[in-house]
């Protein structure tokens, strides 16, 4: 029995105001192994996001089932933390404030609080700026306290939503080697959703392609690379197959795809 | 370029030059008066007006009359903070409470606090109580609206990111919703003592024996023009004041808050 399994996993939105119900998922199975680090790359639009905040139980499948260790997901857990691409930091809490709003809510003693918080803050290098508002912080610096403040509530599960997505390409590439450090101390499962194959590569152990309209797996790629992973590891011959396989899946999409234009042009026309 | 970026030096210049033209309306106003354009009964200069104004203050007329305004603006203006954020609260929680006010609100809320007046004076008299109810009718909507708005507005996926913390439906309500919404509801108060000292001198010029408003309509009765010119500067500076005194308090209060006030860009 695996971590996460979800089993012909579908999720079908009501359309509002009548219009037609978007299927967002058609069927979707999935096994994930604990502490493996998931990487989803599809086009947009292909559910990605509908799973990551159903595995949160901040959604519900509208069929199939969803477990972890072998429990339903029926809402959501402190053990299962989500980081939005948006950040979505509390604006009137400091540095601190925000990373200590979990273990706080969760009834977790004071001075447990602090010790967890002063570690993730030298975890996630941000020593110095405890007392700083989410304002005075550069978008890598917020999405570095999105992630302390995730795992303050020692989660089994990270869900990352491209939580690189929003920054630019140098930040974004000191992030995934930082998460990487991070997610080998914190010792849980990720599942990361990205746009960027490299990325999905050098973090993952695996990597989950999705398909859409409706959303469903389309292959998965296991990356047989060694951990810790540095910088270099992009230009290694291994690391270009897996990026030309990955690429080739996706591509492979668009050429047979021409079903996948069809609605959204019928839906202008509408 | 940005003004924003200019020098510290730059803007101290700034704030002196605001005194410029109160200080060229009054050397104006003195001189019109003192060249005998205007006869003084119809605009009295402003040296004879502060005189006035001096003598008013010492005999404690002009803080008598204060008092007893700013009594019933607090009165009203306190009443309307609490009915009204506390709705606003329930209907932004809701949709059922929503449905049965909103008409209510709906209706209330386009009419003229003035169009009460009749009324009010005729179930409660022409005491404090109809002055009340009417400043509280005048803050009351600003401050609900701004409740709801900023309640339904927070971001859904604040929410979530709250939820999959932890935090059940009360931490989220606490920590989460009112804090996130406090920048509206601080600005719904701040509209609201504008609308206070609005109806508040409208309904004291209509029927009082105290009070500003009555203070300026009893000096026009008895055709006293530097009276009645006293009375508009103490409006005016107790207006101003009051308006700094809850700008302050804003920023104090959202001292977190920018432009960027949920962390993105
Ligand atoms: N709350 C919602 N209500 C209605 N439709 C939704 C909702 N959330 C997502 N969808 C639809 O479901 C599909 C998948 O969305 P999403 O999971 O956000 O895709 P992705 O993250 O892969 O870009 C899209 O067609 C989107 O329009
Ligand atoms: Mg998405």
């Amino acid at each position: 029995m695996s971590f996460i399994t979800a089993r012909h996993i579908g999720k079908t939105f009501n359309g509002k105001n009548n219009s037609d119900p978007t299927v967002a998922i058609g069927d979707l199975t999935l096994d994930i192994e604990e502490k493996e680090f998931i990487a989803i790359i599809g086009p947009s639009g292909c559910g990605k996001s509908t799973f990551l905040l159903m595995v949160a139980g901040l959604e519900s499948a509208t069929s199939g089932e969803l477990a972890i260790e072998g429990k339903p997901v029926t809402g959501p857990d402190h053990q299962r933390a989500i980081v939005f691409q948006e950040f979505l930091l509390f604006p009137w809490k400091t540095v601190k404030g925000n990373i200590e709003f979990g273990p706080r809510i969760n009834r977790v003693d004071k001075g447990i609080c602090q010790t967890l918080s002063r570690d993730l803050i030298r975890l996630v290098g941000l020593e110095g700026f405890e007392e700083c508002f989410p304002h005075e912080l550069s978008g890598g610096m917020k999405q570095r306290v999105a992630i302390a403040r995730a795992l303050a509530n020692k989660p089994k599960v990270l869900l990352m939503d491209e939580p690189f997505g929003a920054l630019d390409a140098l930040t974004r590439e000191t992030m995934q080697l930082e998460l990487q450090k991070i997610w080998q101390k914190a010792q849980c499962t990720v599942l990361f959703v990205t746009h960027s194959i490299t990325e999905a590569i050098f973090l993952a152990d695996r990597v989950v392609v999705m398909g859409s309209r409706p959303g469903f797996v389309k292959k998965i790629l296991t990356i047989d690379l060694e951990r810790p992973r540095s910088r270099k590891i992009h230009t290694s011959h291994t690391f270009r197959r897996y990026e030309q396989i990955l690429k080739e899946s996706i591509w492979e999409e668009e050429e047979d795809g021409s079903w996948e234009r069809v609605p959204a042009l019928e839906k202008r026309s509408a | 370029m940005n003004p924003a970026l200019k020098t510290n030096n730059r803007h101290s210049h700034r704030t002196w030059r605001k005194f410029l033209s109160p200080i060229l309306l009054i050397l104006t106003w003195e001189i019109t008066t003192r060249a005998g354009l205007v006869e003084s009964w119809f605009l009295p200069g402003p040296f004879l007006v502060f005189k006035t104004l001096y003598g008013m203050t010492i005999s404690g007329e002009v803080p008598y009359h204060t008092a007893i305004s700013m009594g019933r603006a607090a009165a009203g203006y306190l009443a309307a903070a609490v009915l009204g954020i506390g709705l606003g609260l329930l209907i932004a929680w809701s949709i059922l409470i929503e449905d049965f006010f909103d008409p209510l609100i709906e209706l209330i809320r386009p009419l003229s606090s003035f169009a009460l007046v009749p009324i009010l004076f005729l179930w409660f008299g022409v005491g404090d109580t109809s002055k009340i109810i009417l400043i509280f009718k005048s803050c009351f909507f600003p401050i609900l609206l701004n409740t709801i708005a900023g309640i339904k507005g927070v971001d859904k996926k604040l929410i979530m990111a709250a939820k999959s913390l932890g935090a059940n439906e009360g931490q989220l309500w606490i920590r989460v919703l009112i804090p996130s919404a406090l920048p509206m509801i601080i600005t719904g108060l701040r509209i609201s003592t504008a609308m206070a000292m609005m109806s508040l001198v409208g309904v004291e010029m209509l029927s009082s024996d105290s009070g500003l408003g009555f203070l300026v309509i009893d000096a026009q009765r008895t055709f006293d023009t530097q009276r009645v010119f006293a009375g508009i500067i103490v409006l005016s500076v107790v207006g101003f004041t009051v308006d700094r005194v809850s700008r302050i308090i804003q920023s104090k209060a959202l001292y977190w808050h920018t432009q960027t006030s949920l962390g993105g860009q």
